[in-house]
């Protein structure tokens, strides 16, 4: 994987944008999340848990990406 | 209503039986779930609550049973990521760390999709019309997987998990866990959409099944996770004997599926289960039309 040190702020913006849905999801109802957000249902009171879980662990994701990206050149092969 | 009765113990250990076999070959597990009660004249519709709280049990089943069949692969590839944490790389050969990465970016959309569509898709395709159509074409999904294959089926020797990180890479790995959604749809199978992606980017039969089951272990086992709270509470109700029984007939026949399809692929191709799935899908239907 290349590195660029470019995506390091974008990946991190990302990661925390995605932490806050997975907040929102784990907090309001259906009938309070935003409307352009996938599962909003105006009728609903139960909480997207699964929503919130996938969009943190994408979060997660887009850290560990982040922080790929901050290492240095590629210097060894692996030792197992 | 008689809560004992919704699902009877020997509907349970045939249901259990049924799905170990099912989720592992390239069948469609939930496709035959559809399709069994309405060819048995059983009283179960698949989006029941309890029966989805049923059906829980015996996934958790099979994800454990496939956890510690690739016991010794999962520990690899946890330190391997462990490893390119550490050393902010995935270093080169290390390819316990990039199978780790591959099936990470593997889950992500066939999770994303399955969270957004899961719901959608099962209401729409519940019938056993619609089952039977797409088991049909899931048939021909697996046949042209093998007619379109990169690589002669051939039995390769070393270790598989090093040919499946140098075979498959980052855009593959995404195109063959999105390729996994397609499960969604009742009829058409996760594994065999994962094996099939996995032949068209060049592994073997034997590497792309090894790669199906790691990949569906997450995905299988996170989503009876986040169900199992259902099981345990009032959806669960009646059920949950019959549960824990058919998840034991369930856990059996994965480990046997497993043992065999791991075996079967050495040699073997997906070809018999597409010709499986094209005429029983085909029977079903026109069972059910007519």
């Amino acid at each position: 994987m290349k590195k660029n040190r470019a995506l390091i702020l974008p990946a991190v913006a990302l990661g925390i944008a995605l932490i806050v849905i997975a907040i929102v999801y784990w907090v309001e109802p259906a009938k309070s999340l935003p409307s352009f957000f996938p599962g909003h249902d105006s009728h609903s009171t139960t909480h997207h848990l699964k929503h919130g879980i996938a969009a943190f662990l994408v979060g997660l994701v887009a850290f560990a990406f982040a922080w790929f990206q901050t290492g240095g050149p590629r210097t060894k092969t692996a030792t197992k | 209503m008689i809560l004992a009765s919704l699902i009877t113990y020997p509907q349970a250990v045939l249901l259990g039986l049924l799905q170990g076999v099912s989720e592992l070959f390239p069948v469609s597990s939930l496709g035959h779930s559809v399709i069994l009660p309405g060819l048995l004249g059983w009283n179960i519709h698949q989006n029941d609550k309890y029966f989805i709280s049923f059906l829980v049990a015996t996934h958790l089943a099979t994800a454990i049973v496939l956890v510690f069949f690739f016991w010794r692969d999962w520990v690899r590839i946890v330190k391997g990521l462990g490893r390119s944490l550490r050393d902010r790389e995935i270093a080169p050969g290390d390819s316990d760390a990039k199978l780790a990465w591959l099936l990470i970016v593997g889950t992500i959309p066939a999770g994303i999709l399955g969270v957004a569509l899961q719901d959608k898709l099962q209401h729409v395709f519940a019938s056993q019309k619609s089952a039977a159509l797409f088991l049909c074409l899931n048939g021909l999904v697996l046949y042209g997987a093998e007619l379109l294959r990169r690589r002669a089926p051939v039995h390769e020797k070393g270790d598989p998990d090093d040919r499946i990180a140098r075979r498959v890479g980052w855009k593959e790995a995404a195109g063959v866990g999105t390729a996994q959604a397609l499960a969604l749809i009742p009829g058409f199978s996760r594994s065999g959409a994962s094996m099939g992606g996995g032949l068209l980017v060049g592994l073997s039969n034997e590497d792309a099944a090894r790669y199906a089951f790691l990949l569906a272990t997450p995905i299988i086992g996170a989503a009876a996770i986040l169900k199992l709270p259902d099981l345990m509470g009032h959806d669960g109700n009646g059920v949950r004997g019959q549960a824990l029984v058919a998840s034991l007939c369930s856990a059996v026949t994965a480990y046997l599926a497993v043992r065999f399809l791991m075996r079967f692929f050495e040699t073997n191709r997906l070809t018999p289960f597409a010709v499986y799935c094209f005429l029983a899908g085909l029977g079903c239907l026109l069972y059910f039309v007519s």
